[in-house]
């Protein structure tokens, strides 16, 4: 069940200690791309069935960002993981 | 002498009528705490950590790999500054003023606090010496267990009103006292 996620540093907590930030997929683009890269960056967005990835913040809690991964269908949560971790390097 | 912003705790007209013994669950109000709210610089954290837990006369509450809460509960906050200051690496700066410590405790005090708390509080999940922060009645704050069945809890005190009305509406039913703390 999606209302309760397991954060990496907090243990099993209620959603409503969270806010959804969007769609952790798309990749920012090098400051010098194309002006129709960064418009698909900023503005389009998928709308997948199924498995999502997105950032959460875990705003009453540790304060981290984290990337939530589970199933807009089933609301399976599958993975948590801090951002940061993520952005250095380690594996989705 | 005047009542200082620090002086009259926020919760004090909430204290005013009888002035009850402290039944078996009550929760106490810290008249003035000291609440240090700590940092680690980027790749100290493993070090601070370590040098906090040997820091005398405070408890270190969990907030987030790199963030912690120092309390007191009496305010010796010269020897503590002095403590927090030699550690390299660390970040602090003292909150008491707004942050309020309150510390309920009784024989049926999970189930008074799981009126307004979701997260799991059987000892064997949330043990001892645990802390972290979560919503508590709504409100962004940090729970630590400091005995079987009691609880310490930091809110700003923006909202402390606000948690305390709560907490006592929960325990009434289990004739929950209140009051500072001696
Ligand atoms: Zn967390």
């Amino acid at each position: 069940m999606a209302s309760l996620i397991t954060c990496p540093h907090c243990g099993r907590r209620p959603k409503e200690e969270f806010s959804i930030r969007g769609d952790a997929v798309p990749e920012r683009p090098t400051p010098v791309a194309s002006e129709e890269a960064w418009h698909a960056y900023v503005y389009l967005r998928e709308n997948p069935r199924g498995t999502i990835r997105e950032y959460w913040h875990h705003a009453a809690g540790c304060r981290r960002w984290l990337v939530v991964e589970r199933d807009n269908v089933t609301h399976e949560v599958y993975a948590v993981t801090d951002a940061r971790d993520l952005a250095k390097g380690g594996a989705a | 002498m005047s009542l200082s912003f620090t002086h009259r705790h926020v919760l004090e007209d909430r204290m005013s009528g009888y002035e009850l013994s402290p039944n078996a669950n009550h929760l106490a109000v810290a008249r003035r705490p000291a609440i240090f709210s700590v940092l680690a610089h980027a790749g100290r954290e493993a070090a601070v950590a370590d040098a906090l837990s040997a820091v005398e006369n405070i408890s270190v509450r969990t907030v987030s790999p790199s963030d912690w809460l120092a309390v007191a509960h009496v305010a010796e906050a010269e020897s503590i500054v002095d403590s927090l200051a030699a550690i390299e690496g660390l970040s602090f700066v003292e909150q008491g003023d707004g942050q309020v410590l309150m510390t309920i405790s009784g024989p049926d005090v999970r189930t008074i606090l799981a009126k307004c708390l979701a997260v799991d509080l059987h000892p064997d999940v949330f043990v001892e010496g645990q802390s972290g922060s979560m919503m508590i009645c709504r409100v962004a704050g940090n729970l630590a267990r400091v005995a079987t069945d009691t609880f310490e809890i930091v809110v700003p005190r923006s909202y402390a009103g606000y948690v305390f009305d709560e907490l006592r509406e929960a325990g009434r039913e289990f004739a929950m006292t209140r009051g500072f703390a001696a």
